[in-house]
Formats: C-alpha cells, structure tokens, sequence
C-alpha cells in the first residue's frame, strides 16, 4: 500500500476541501474547552494539536441518536406495509484516534455478528476513516495502552503518524485510503517503516495510565468479585445518569419507539436511540421484576461487560479502549480505571 | 471505502421490519388474558419455545411467546396479557385488524432430545402459553416419549389458561392443575404450589426431563423441588423472561452475562445458566 | 367521535397554553383529531362533559380546589400541564413564609390587619398553602417544565389519541445533554440540577448555553446526597443550594431529611 509524507497545514487544508464529496467530520471545539466530531467546512478551524477525547466518540456516527429502522403505512385494504430506511449517505471521519478507532472495529465486530445489523453496517461501508497515531497521552483520565487500544491501525483507510517539524507519515491501509492519497497528491513516501520506527521511539514510555496486572487477567479476576465492596463504594455518588454509557464508544445498547405524524395517523416510522444500562429500569421485565435495581448491580454490569462479558461474545480482550471518557464527563468523578484498580487491590487484600 | 471485518456476513435489509399479519381469532382466557391467533404472509416455520417480536405499528413492539406448535403452516398463536401501553392497543384489536410480526426468534426447545424421556412440564400463570408450543407437538407423536406429566399452577381458578386444552391434554398425560385460592370460583382441580406435587410425584431422575416456565421465583422454588428428587440440572429446562428491544442481539437488554437471552435462550437448559449470577432473580 | 379536549387555567402565566398554541406547524393538525371544547387563550365556552383536561397552573385558593375538583369529576383524563400545576413552581416559596407575614409583604401591615379582622376577607384564610394539582385530585399523566415542552404535548396527545402509553422514562436531563453532545455545564465552570431532574426537555437551557435550574422536578431516583455535596465543593453555599433546588422544586416534597 502506498504512503506519503506531508506538513500538518497542507493535510488540514486537504482535509477541509474533502467535504466537497459529502459531510467530512472532524475534532472541533464544542462550548468552552470540549471538543467534538463536527462538520468541516472550508472556514473550519482545525488543528490535531490540543487533541482530547471529544465528547461524544466518532463511532456515534455510525449509531446516530435517532435512526429509523423503517417507515410503515396502514391502509384499510391491504393492511400493513413496511419499507426500510433510505440508503445512509456516504461520510468520511477524520483525525480518529487509535482508541476510538479500535472501538469501531469492535462495534463492527459486534454489529457484524449474526444477524448482522443492517444498519450499522450500510452506514459503516459508506464510512471512510483517517485516523491519526498518538505520541502523548491525551490527559491524565486516558489508559489506552492498558487496554491495547494504543497504535490501534485495524480499519483504518488511512493511517497518520506524526513525524518531527509538524510532519505526518500518511498510510493507506485499504484501497480506498490508497485511492484518497494519490488524489491528495502529496509527496510519496517509498520508507514508511523507519518513519514508523522513529516515530515509536519517540513515543512516551510508559504511555498514560496502567494497572499492576495485565488486561488479560481481569475476566478472572471479575469472576471473583461478584460480591466486593468496590462496587458500592464507587455507586454512592453516582447518579444513575447514563453519561459514561452514553459517552462510550463500545456501549451500542438501544431503546426502540414508533412515531408518527398528527397529520396523517396511518403511516409513521419506527427508530432506535441510544440506551443506557446504568438507567434504571434498564432491566426491567413487563411483570416489574427488575432485575438490576440498584446501582451497585448496573455499575458491575457496566465493567464487567467491558472487561468481560463483550470479551468472551465477540472475542478481544478489552471492549473498553481507554479513552477515560465516562470518568471525564462524570460530574460524581467515578473513574472506570479507578474501579478496576480498587477491584485488584481488593484481590490483593483478599486472604 | 473500507468493509467491516466480517465483510463476509450479507446483513439481511429486513431485519428490523415486521411482516403484516391480519388477526383470525380474539378470545378471552382470563380478565387479563387475551387469546389471538393470527395469519402469516407466509409459514411460520418455527420450533416449540421460540418467541416473535409483535407490534402495532404507531404505539411500540415487544416479544411475545409463540403458543402453538409447529405445524407447517401461516398460524401464530398467542396470549397477551394486557399490561402496558402496547398490550393495552393490543386488546382493542379486533378479528381483522393487522399487527406486525418479526421472528421466530430464540432457540426453542431441543425436541429431539426429548424422545424416548419421561417429560415433566411446570408452569405457572402465563408460563403455560409458550409450554403449548411444546406440548402440543409432543402430545400428536405421544408414542415417542415415556410418561409426559403436567403441573400447572395459577393464582386463583380465574386465572386459568388454556381451560379446554388443560382437560383435552388430561386424556394422554397427568394432567395436573392448581390454585392458591378457590375464593372466585367453583374449582375442580388442587390447592397448593406447584412445588407441592414434586415429592411425591413418581419420577425416575435418570429418564426424566422437566421443563420450567413461568416466573423468576418459581425456578428457584421448583429446581430446589427437583433437586431433593436427585434430577440432573442438564435434564432440567427453563424458559426466561428478558426485556427486548431488537430480539436479534443488538440492544443488549436481554442480556445475562455474555449471554444474549433472545438468541441463545430464552430456553436454557439449567445446567448451562444457572450458574450464571442474575440469571433467575 | 373526536375527543373533546379543554384548557384549564389557574395560579401561573399562561405560558404552557400559549406554548401549545405555538405548536404552529401541528396546530391545525390537532385541530383535526380533537374536538377544543374550553381554552381560555383562544376561545371561550363551557362543556359538561370532557375528555382530556389540561390544567395549568398551581392551587393557591381553596376555590381554585373546589373548580378543579368540579373538572376532574367531569373529566376522563387529566393532565397536569407545566411546573405549576406539577409541583406548584416559584409561587410556592410562599408556603415557607407564614400567611400574615406574606400577606403584609404583599399589602402592607394596614391591609394584612384589615384582612385578619374584616370577616368579609376570612374566606382567604381557608387555604394560604400553594398546592400542586395531584395534591387535590387524581392527575393521570404529567407533562413537565416551565413552559411545557412543545414535542412532550405532541407525544401526549398522540398516544392517547391512538390509545397508548405516553413514553416518559425516568431518565435525567444529562441523557438529553449526551445525545445531543451538549457541554456539561458543569465543564464551563457552572453548576447544574440536570442529575437529578426529569428528562424530556432536550435539554434547551444547557444548549443555549445556561444550566438545568430543575423546572421539570426530581427524579424519583434522584441521589441528592451526592447532588449537594457536588454543588457545594463546587463552592455554593448551603442557602445558594437551597435557593437552587427551592426555585422551581418549593412545592416538592424532597423528604424531611433531605431538605435542604
């Protein structure tokens, strides 16, 4: 696959012409210090410096808040008729970081599985994603290379690492990323491999947070803590808001309503929007019985089908990627990486 | 533009999208309980103890069992109890009205297996709706299976399902039917538990399969009967309830651990999730 | 038959009828699936019999309790429309502050004097407490906020029309905040009662770039132990939080020991 080097300037001026073919998203500041996957437009203020997670990761558009799952139509005569969605637009995602990159490929896994959901996946084929390499920790909440999301490159059409002055190595890793980067027309580059190489050298080491086991051992050692007092511990401030299942780009769970137009009661759409396991009510069954109606119950179902549960159904050792977004946007300040080490030093303590 | 890592899956465009069923036959079983069997475009081609997703397009979808045995043709039977805003439209609908049907989905009972075993059937209250999916079939090849034994408990004799069916069944199996209280109405049948049977019941735990359906606290109750019987919990079968959103394993409500209840369950056998914490309770 | 429908209005400011009259796009729309039978803000006539009842507006007056209870016995259903008629909204600070003292804040100490002694003006005395409309007469569905919110109306009306469930999960405004990929406001250096205040809003304050001061109430899961030791190491005092959860929340019964 081929490969090109260029200057940060002329990438982001590329990136911002590439709208032309259809919506183009990429980090941009969102109110007073987030950042989000926004549309560019040829103004558009981009940069990858100052990058931190956004604050919704970009595998969201390929869930979007509201998506319709079809459109029906009552008539007396012939009954009911039920037609699927439009074909979804084409859209390029740019400046995807390693983590949220590994978390499309494990929502592909998992809305790969069979029956696989059409849905995703006809958004996900017309999805093109650039994403970029990280030499830094992002902040203090990101543990990427704990969980193996760091230098993540599976899926990507393109493949940025930066190189030193400002400069990124722009590898094509699908023939679409290839067929991208000869259009851009940057110079060639015929020795990616040392530009990769002094890259990994300059990468920080140790990278970010780390626990004192493997990610590998956590499924054993979850099973052992059904009953631990961290997960009470971790609850008392917690809402039950939703915010760390809502921000996290490996939670898919969904809610389902059907809607129609005052105007015309007979025909109308069914759609799916993002749903949340920390909610209560989330397990609820129609006779009442619930069957996680505390906190404690909902926050171990979280880390445990992080860690675990996803794991062993798709396969991967992690399904979180590390991003340290839910602990970022939670204002109670519950830490899934400060879990999970209460949980190992609890393991510890134990005789 | 780049393919998904299992490119290789063709997803099927009409997953999400119900098929038009018109509705042949409203009845009601109980005060709460409505009876509805309805036609398919096309065969149902489905195995005792699967379930379909069932909807009216407007007001919401929910997983209702499928009542009925196979029988190769259009037919889908259910029992609605009205509990909630799409139930609540469902019982306004009358002989043809249209709803929407998605499925068969789940696992369903492995019927094969059953053959040449004595069958022992639990239900309670609703729980003997998808068990006539399983009865039905086993009851027309009678012949196949050892002694088949039924123990069917409702809270009062107005709660009743199946009323006929009950009586029908009567003359091929032991049929065994009970209440917790006789207050509303005549009854010809025992009081007690469905647990209360278990001791005494003839029963060779070598040969014998038991089949379980009905709400999370009776498992418990009933495999706790069995187990004093010695029965294995590989020969012990049970059929859970789970919210669902999708009924494909997509929308993550259902699940039990790794396990996704709506494609591996809802019939499990006790061996196998029993062990698994928030399984039954 | 279309279902007659009427608009009831007692202590409040219209804003929540007037927001359904803004419904522009879909008003005529309605118009065509429901029969208006009384509606102060755009027309006037009395029906006896009445399908759905919408009431805006708080109880201030123990003839405000008897009208009410005149409509719901000849209403099917009834909705309590906004803040005031679900938890009585800012007019019921006024239950913290004794009748007199409120009423010579009002009047002056002349006329609250005159009001104590003339028997004429007894009749105020029968009831000074500001009421939420569930607190006098059974309300069948709730539809939250200062004003109203326009598509919650909709869903309402939609669902009972076809003969459904409204849809309206406990679930915090900070839901509505993700999945509209709002800054928190607590990230611009604000505080917020959106944790633990009922959701269905869109979050239009925090998208604007202000806070939840909480007009849609608590949450039945609210964990305000948690809330108030947030707001005040965010640096409120214990009576700015007080004010904060009092501004819309004063006719909520937040539990003794968790008022603040």
């Amino acid at each position: 696959m081929t490969a090109s080097v260029a200057g940060e300037a002329a990438i982001l001026d590329w990136i911002r012409t590439l709208g032309s073919r259809g919506p183009v998203f990429f980090p941009q500041k969102i109110g007073r210090q987030s950042l989000g996957f926004q549309p560019v437009r040829r103004e558009s203020v981009l940069e990858f410096a100052g990058y931190h997670p956004t604050l919704a990761p970009p595998g969201k558009r390929l869930a979007p808040a509201v998506e319709v799952l079809f459109q029906y139509r009552s008539t007396p005569d012939r009954g009911l008729e039920f037609s699927p969605p439009p074909q979804p637009p084409g859209q390029i995602l740019a400046g995807v970081r390693s983590c949220d990159l590994k978390a499309i490929h494990l929502m592909d896994r998992v809305n790969g599985a069979a029956p696989g959901d059409p849905l995703y996946l006809a958004r996900r084929a017309g999805t093109t994603l650039l994403a970029v390499d990280c030499l830094q920790p992002c902040d203090t909440a990101c543990f990427c290379a704990a969980v193996g999301s760091l230098g993540w490159r599976q899926g990507a059409d393109l493949f940025l690492t930066p190189l030193e002055e400002a400069h990124y190595l722009m590898e094509a890793l699908t023939p679409a990323g290839a067929t991208l980067l000869a259009e851009a027309g940057f110079d060639p580059c015929p020795d990616p491999e040392t530009h990769r190489r002094r890259a990994e050298a300059r990468r920080a080491n140790p990278f970010g947070r780390h626990w004192p086991v493997p990610v590998t051992e956590l499924p054993t050692l979850l099973d052992h803590q059904w009953q631990s007092p961290v997960w009470s511990r971790h609850v008392e401030r917690c809402f039950s808001c939703g915010t760390c299942n809502l921000v996290c780009p490996t939670c898919y769970c969904f809610d389902v309503r059907d809607d129609f137009d005052l105007a015309a009661p007979q025909e109308g759409q069914r759609q799916r929007s993002p749903d949340g396991c920390m909610l209560p009510g989330f397990a609820a069954v129609a006779g009442g019985h619930d069957f996680r109606p505390q906190p404690e119950g909902r926050q171990r179902h979280r880390v445990r089908r992080k860690f675990q549960y996803l794991g062993a159904r798709h396969g991967g050792d992690s399904f979180c990627i590390g991003c340290g977004r839910c602990g970022r946007q939670c204002t109670a300040g519950i830490d899934i990486f400060a879990i999970v080490t209460d949980l190992i030093q609890h393991r510890e303590m134990a005789p | 533009m780049t393919a998904p890592s299992t490119s290789g899956i063709v997803p099927d465009p009409t997953l999400y999208l119900p098929r038009p069923a018109r509705i042949l036959e409203v009845r009601d079983l109980t005060a709460r309980e409505r009876f509805f069997r309805v036609a398919l475009p096309e065969p149902l081609q489905h195995r005792p103890g699967q379930f379909v997703m069932l909807s009216r397009p407007g007001i919401g979808e929910a997983p209702i069992s499928i009542s009925n045995g196979p029988r190769g043709d259009n037919i889908l039977e259910m029992v609605i109890r009205k509990a909630g805003s799409l139930t609540g439209v469902l019982h306004t609908l009358k002989v043809g009205d249209w709803v929407g049907v998605r499925g068969p989905f789940g696992s369903g009972f492995p019927l094969a297996e059953f053959q040449g075993m004595d069958l022992l059937f639990v239900a309670g209250g609703l729980g003997l709706v998808p068990l006539r999916s399983l009865i039905q079939p086993v009851l027309a090849e009678a012949h196949r299976y050892g002694t088949l034994t039924l123990i069917c408990g409702f809270r009062s004799p107005a709660e009743e399902l199946y009323r006929e069916d009950l009586q029908a069944w009567g003359r091929q199996a032991r049929v065994l039917r009970l209440v917790n209280e006789t207050a509303s109405l005549p009854w010809d049948g025992g009081i007690g538990l469905v647990t209360d049977p278990l001791a005494t019941l003839p029963l060779d735990p070598a040969r014998t399969l038991a089949i379980l359906c009905g709400p999370p606290v009776m498992y418990k109750f009933v495999i706790t009967g069995l187990d004093a019987r010695n029965v294995p919990h590989d020969h012990i079968f049970v059929d859970l309830e789970r919210r669902m959103k999708c009924g494909v394993g997509k929308c993550g409500h259902c699940q039990i651990n790794q396990v996704y209840c709506c494609q591996e369950g809802p019939v499990f056998r006790f061996s196998a999730i029993g062990p698994l914490r928030e399984a039954l309770s | 038959m279309k279902p007659r429908v009427a608009f009831f209005d007692f202590a409040g400011c219209e804003g929540c009828q007037l927001a359904v009259l803004n419904c522009e796009e879909v008003f005529l729309d309605l118009l065509e699936q429901v029969e208006i039978v009384e509606f102060r803000e755009a027309m006037s006539e009395t029906a006896h019999r009445i399908d759905i009842a919408f009431i805006e507006g708080s109880i201030n007056r123990e003839e405000d309790a008897q009208r009410l209870r005149d409509i719901r016995a000849r209403s099917r259903i009834l909705v309590a429309l906004g803040a005031c008629a679900n938890m009585g909204n800012v007019q019921a600070r006024a239950n913290f502050t004794a009748p007199a003292e409120h009423f010579k804040r009002i009047y002056g100490s002349a006329d609250r004097d005159r009001v104590q002694t003339d028997p004429r003006f007894w009749s105020l005395w029968a009831h000074t407490r500001v009421r939420a409309v569930h607190e006098i007469v059974a309300v069948d569905y709730r539809l939250r906020g200062c004003p109203m919110v326009a598509e919650e109306f909709l869903q309402l009306v939609k669902a009972l029309i076809s003969g459904a469930q409204p849809r309206q999960p406990a679930n915090p405004v900070c839901v509505e905040c993700r999945l509209h990929e709002f800054e928190c406001a607590f990230d611009r250096g604000d505080t917020c009662l959106g944790q633990i205040t009922w959701g269905g809003c869109a979050a239009v304050c925090i998208g604007q770039g202000y806070r939840c001061d909480g007009c849609r109430g608590l949450l039945p899961q609210a964990n305000l132990a948690a809330h108030r030791q947030l707001l005040s190491e965010r640096g409120l005092s214990d009576t700015d939080i007080r004010n904060r959860y009092r501004l819309f929340g004063s006719g909520e019964a937040l539990g003794e020991e968790q008022r603040p």
